[in-house]
C-alpha cells in the first residue's frame, strides 16, 4: 500500500453550498503531506469526510485502503485526529480527557500497552508544559488543543489527521510540536497536516496540495512546485539591460536607480541569466520562490492563469 | 483558587484630565443593545413560551366557563376540592370557593401550574443570558466592546421581565374575553409577573455563585422545589409557611377572591433585593466562573474511565443524582400527605359516590395514583434531557474526538442513551420507595412501600417511548431535536388538564402515559406495558438506524 489516503473527484454538498467540488488528495505512506487552503476552502470538510462523521455525495475516498463511512470504527484504530477548534467536557479534567481519548483508541488494551502510552502521555505532558489537574473549563485555547495533541500523538495510530493543529500554541511549543510529528514520521506513520503556517508546512511537509473552493489546484513536492514558479531576481550591470522583456518567462521588469528587477519561470532561468550576463554583472540576488508565494498566487486572482501554466506543466 | 476579582484595587489611577475618568456609572453601558439580543436570539422560545401559557389558559377557560354554567355546578366544584390536603397540595388554597365563582374555579385549576412555568422559563432565561454565553465564550467578544460589566445581567433580567410581563398580559387579556373580572384577572396577570420576577432574580443570584452555568439551572430548579413544598405544607396546614414561598405570594395576591393587592410588594421588593445582591456578587466574580471555585480534578482518570459508556456516567451522574433527590424528596412529601386524601369521603358524601362511580376501591389509592403519575412526568424531564445530551455533544464538537476513536455512533448514542434508560427506571424506583416509605410512615401500612414501587415502575415503559420518540426526533431531523419536549409537554396537558379541557380521546392516546394502569388504584395489566416498550424499542432502533445514515453536525 503505497498511499494511505487516496481522495478523487470528491463532491460533497450542503444544500446548494458545493464545499468540495471535484477534490483530488493522495497522501503517501509515511509522508507529511501539507493541506492548505484559504479559509472556507474544504479542508476541515475533508478531514470530516475522512473520519466518516460526513458522507461523501461523489467520488471516491480511501483511507488505508478502507472505506472512511463503511469502516469507520475499523479504520480509527489505526487514525488520530486534532482538531484546529477543540471543545472538551469542562467537567473533565485535561488529564482525564487525555486518557480517556487514548483508552477508547485502544480500547482498554493489555497492561503492558498502557504502560508504554504512560509513559508517552506523560512526556509529552512534560515537554507541552500542561497542568493535567486542571478542569477543561478553566483552559485557555492552546491548553485545550495541547490536551487534544498529546490524546493523537501519545497513541500508535499510523496516520495522524492534524487540522490546523497549533493554531492556539506559542512559538515555543510549535516547535515541540514540530519534533513531535518528526519523531512520528521517524517511526514510520503519515501525518496529513492542514495548516495556515506555511513555515511549518515547509519545514515538515514532503509533499503539499493546495486547494481552493473545493477543487484541487496544485499538488506535489515542495521542490517541484517551487520549480513551476518564478524567482525573483535584482541586479546591477555594466551596461543597461536591453531586451529583458522580451523574453518569454520574465514578467514584472523594473528599473530602479541601475537596478533591474524582475521575476523569470523556472523554465526560463537559464536563458535569461546568459542573457543578463552578457552587459556585465555587478551584482545579483536571486530569491527562491516561497511556498508564501505560492500560496498567495493561487489565492489570488491569477487562478486561472497560474492552472493553465500547470497544465502546460503537467503535459511538457 | 477563587473566584474573587480584586478589581477594586487595579483602578487605574486617572488624573483629573485622564479623558477615562469615568464621569458616571459605565457598568450598565450597551444594556439597550444586548436587550435587543437577548430577544433577537431568543424570539421563538419566547414565541413558544406565550402561546403555551397563554394558550393553556385559554383553553383551561373556555372549558370551566363551558363546564360550570350554573351555582350548582361550581358549588359542586367546591366541595370536591374543599379542604381536600391532596387537591390543596396540587392546587393551592383555593381562595373564594366558599363561595364559588367562575374566576376562582379557573385559578384553583390553573394558577400553581402557571406559576411554576413562568418561574422555571424565567430561571432558563437568565441563566442562558449570563453564565452559559460565558462559558460559550460568545461573551468574550461582547465585553470586549464597550460594554459595561453588568450590561449581560441586566439586559437579561429587562428581557426576563419583558417576556413575563407579555405572558401576564396575555393571560390578563384571555381572561377578561372570558368575561371575568377585571380585577382578578389584572391580579392574576401581575402576579404571574411577580412570580417570574421572583424567579429571575433568583437565577441571577445563583448565576454568580455557582461554578457553572449547569449547577446555576439546577440551583434555580431547587428553589423552585423548596418554594412548592413550603407552600404545599403551608397551605394544608395553618399557611403561615405560604409567606416563605413566592409561588405562594403569588397565589395569595386572591384573584377573583377578594384581591389584596399589597401582596404585590413582596415579589417586587424581592426581585429588587436579589437583583441588586446578584449585582454586588457579581462585582466580585471573575468572568467565565462563579463565587464557587472550581476544583481541581484528578490527573489521571480512574479505570472506569475507559469507555463511551463510562464517560456517558461521567457526564450524567451529577444530573441524575440530582433528579433524584430532588423527586425523592418531592414524592416522600406526597406519601406523608396521602393518608388526607382519606378525609374527604367521611366529609363529603359527594365525593363518596364520585369514586365509587369511577370503581376507584380507594380515595387514598386515587391520590396515590395520580401522585405517581405527576412525579413520574417530572422524572421524564431527566429522561430527555438525557437523551438530548447527544445533541449538546454533537453541537459542540466534543463527539469528533470520540468517533474519531474507533467507535461508532451506535455505541456513542447508546452510551448516553443507557444512562437514560437506566436512569429513568432508577428514578421511578426511588419516585416509588419514596412515595411507599412516606405513605408507610403515616398509614402504617409497610407494604405500601413495594405496592408504590410498582406503581412508579409501571411507568418506566412508557417514559422510555419518550426517550426512544427523542432519539428518533434527533436521528431525524436533529435541528428539531428541541421537539422532543413538546412531547413531554403533551403528556403533561394530557395527564394535568385532559379531563378538564374535554378533549378527544385520540388525542389524549398519543400521550404514552394514557395507557399506563394507574396503579394502585387500577389493576395490573400487562398488554399495554408490554406494547409500550414494544413501541419505544422501535422508535429507538430506528433513530439508531436514522443517526446512523446522516451528516454529523
Amino acid at each position: 500500500m503505497s498511499s494511505a489516503i487516496q481522495i478523487e473527484q470528491l463532491v460533497k454538498t450542503f444544500g446548494s453550498t458545493r464545499a468540495l467540488d471535484g477534490l483530488d488528495l493522495e497522501v503517501r505512506t509515511g509522508e507529511v503531506h501539507g493541506f492548505l487552503g484559504p479559509n472556507g476552502s474544504g479542508k476541515t470538510v475533508t478531514i470530516r469526510i475522512l473520519l466518516g462523521l460526513l458522507r461523501a455525495d461523489s467520488g471516491t475516498v480511501s483511507l488505508l485502503g478502507g472505506d472512511p463511512w463503511s469502516d469507520a470504527v475499523e479504520l480509527h484504530r489505526h487514525i488520530a485526529y486534532v482538531p484546529g477548534d477543540v471543545n472538551l467536557w469542562p467537567n473533565l479534567s485535561g488529564g482525564e480527557t487525555i486518557d480517556l481519548l487514548t483508552r477508547l483508541r485502544e480500547g482498554g488494551g493489555s497492561v503492558g500497552r498502557q504502560a508504554v502510552d504512560l509513559a508517552k502521555r506523560d512526556e509529552l505532558i512534560e515537554r507541552l508544559a500542561l497542568d493535567p489537574t486542571k478542569k477543561s473549563r478553566t483552559y485557555s485555547k492552546g491548553n485545550r488543543q495541547k490536551v487534544a495533541l498529546i490524546a493523537g500523538l501519545s497513541s500508535s495510530a499510523d496516520v495522524l489527521l492534524l487540522d490546523e493543529p497549533t493554531s492556539g500554541l506559542d512559538p515555543l511549543m510549535e516547535s515541540v510540536f514540530q519534533e513531535c510529528v518528526l519523531e512520528a514520521t521517524a517511526e514510520g506513520r503519515t501525518v496529513l497536516l492542514s495548516s495556515h503556517i506555511l513555515a511549518e508546512v515547509e519545514k515538515l511537509c514532503d509533499r503539499v496540495t493546495i486547494i481552493r473552493q473545493g477543487r484541487t489546484v496544485q499538488s506535489g513536492t515542495l521542490d517541484e512546485m517551487r520549480h513551476l514558479t518564478r524567482t525573483s531576481i535584482s541586479v546591477a550591470t555594466d551596461r543597461p539591460i536591453t531586451g529583458l522583456a522580451a523574453i518569454d518567462g520574465v514578467h514584472d521588469v523594473a528599473a530602479d536607480d541601475g537596478e533591474v528587477r524582475f521575476d523569470v519561470d523556472a523554465g526560463a532561468l537559464d536563458g535569461t541569466i546568459r542573457h543578463v550576463s552578457s552587459f556585465g554583472i555587478r551584482s545579483l540576488v536571486s530569491q527562491p520562490p516561497t511556498l508564501e508565494e505560492l500560496f498567495l498566487r493561487h489565492y489570488g486572482d491569477e487562478l486561472d492563469v497560474a492552472s493553465g501554466r500547470l497544465d502546460e506543466a503537467a503535459s511538457s | 483558587m477563587t473566584g474573587l476579582a480584586v478589581d477594586a484595587a487595579v483602578t487605574p489611577a486617572a488624573g483629573e484630565n485622564s479623558r477615562f475618568a469615568p464621569s458616571s456609572d459605565s457598568s450598565f453601558t450597551g444594556t439597550r443593545r444586548l436587550l435587543w439580543l437577548v430577544l433577537r436570539r431568543d424570539r421563538f422560545r419566547i414565541a413558544m413560551w406565550m402561546l403555551g401559557l397563554v394558550g393553556l389558559m385559554v383553553v383551561s377557560a373556555s372549558s370551566i366557563v363551558a363546564l360550570y354554567t350554573t351555582n350548582e355546578d361550581l358549588e359542586g366544584y367546591a366541595r370536591t376540592v374543599r379542604g381536600n390536603s391532596a387537591l390543596i397540595i396540587q392546587a393551592g388554597p383555593g381562595y373564594g370557593l366558599d363561595d364559588p365563582t367562575l374566576g376562582a374555579v379557573v385559578m384553583n385549576e390553573t394558577a400553581l401550574w402557571m406559576f411554576i412555568a413562568a418561574a422555571v422559563m424565567s430561571v432558563f432565561m437568565v441563566v442562558r443570558h449570563t453564565r452559559t454565553e460565558e462559558e460559550a465564550e460568545r461573551a468574550e467578544l461582547v465585553r470586549a466592546a464597550p460594554v459595561g460589566r453588568h450590561a449581560a445581567l441586566a439586559s437579561a433580567m429587562i428581557g426576563t421581565l419583558v417576556v413575563n410581563t407579555a405572558i401576564g398580559a396575555g393571560n390578563a387579556v384571555a381572561l377578561l374575553t372570558f368575561g371575568l373580572p377585571t380585577a382578578g384577572s389584572l391580579a392574576f396577570g401581575a402576579s404571574l409577573v411577580g412570580v417570574g420576577m421572583v424567579f429571575a432574580g433568583v437565577a441571577a443570584v445563583t448565576a454568580q455563585v455557582a461554578s457553572g452555568s449547569r449547577t446555576a439551572l439546577a440551583a434555580g430548579g431547587l428553589v423552585i422545589g423548596v418554594a412548592f413544598v413550603l407552600r404545599a405544607i403551608g397551605d394544608v396546614g395553618n399557611g403561615l409557611l405560604s409567606w416563605a414561598s413566592p409561588l405562594g405570594w403569588a397565589q395569595s395576591i386572591r384573584a377573583y377572591a377578594d384581591e389584596r393587592w399589597w401582596v404585590l410588594a413582596l415579589p417586587v421588593v424581592t426581585t429588587v433585593v436579589l437583583v441588586v445582591a446578584a449585582r454586588a456578587l457579581q462585582d466580585h466574580r471573575d468572568y467565565g466562573s462563579g463565587l464557587v471555585a472550581q476544583r481541581s480534578g484528578r490527573p489521571e482518570a480512574t479505570a472506569q474511565l475507559s469507555t463511551a459508556l463510562g464517560l456517558a456516567v461521567r457526564l450524567q451522574r451529577g444530573s441524575l443524582v440530582g433528579w433524584a433527590a430532588g423527586l425523592g424528596a418531592l414524592a416522600f412529601f406526597y406519601g406523608l400527605v396521602a393518608d388526607q386524601a382519606e378525609q374527604i369521603l367521611e366529609d363529603n358524601p359527594d365525593m363518596a359516590d364520585f369514586f365509587a362511580q369511577l370503581g376507584v376501591a380507594s380515595v387514598t389509592d386515587a391520590f396515590l395514583s395520580t401522585a405517581m403519575l405527576i412525579m413520574t412526568l417530572f422524572a421524564t424531564g431527566f429522561t430527555v434531557s438525557s437523551v438530548l445530551r447527544l445533541r449538546s455533544e454533537e453541537l459542540s464538537g466534543r463527539v469528533d474526538p470520540l468517533l474519531a476513536g474507533p467507535i461508532d455512533r451506535r455505541q456513542w448514542a447508546s452510551s448516553h442513551l443507557a444512562i437514560a434508560l437506566a436512569g429513568t427506571v432508577a428514578l421511578a424506583f426511588v419516585c416509588g420507595a419514596a412515595m411507599g416509605a412516606g405513605t408507610a410512615l403515616m398509614l402504617g401500612e409497610a407494604d405500601r412501600v413495594g405496592e408504590l414501587i410498582g406503581a412508579g415502575l409501571v411507568m418506566v415503559p412508557a417514559m422510555w417511548l419518550l426517550a426512544g420518540a427523542t432519539l428518533l426526533v434527533y436521528g431525524l431531523l436533529p435541528r428539531w431535536s428541541l421537539a422532543a419536549w413538546a412531547l413531554v409537554a403533551w403528556a403533561f396537558v394530557a395527564a394535568m388538564f385532559g379531563s378538564l379541557l374535554d378533549l378527544p380521546q385520540w388525542l389524549l392516546n398519543l400521550s404514552p402515559f394514557q395507557h399506563v394502569p394507574a396503579l394502585p388504584a387500577a389493576p395490573m395489566s400487562w398488554l399495554p406495558i408490554v406494547l409500550l416498550a414494544a413501541i419505544a424499542a422501535a422508535l429507538i432502533a430506528a433513530g439508531l438506524a436514522a443517526l446512523d445514515r446522516r451528516d454529523m453536525a
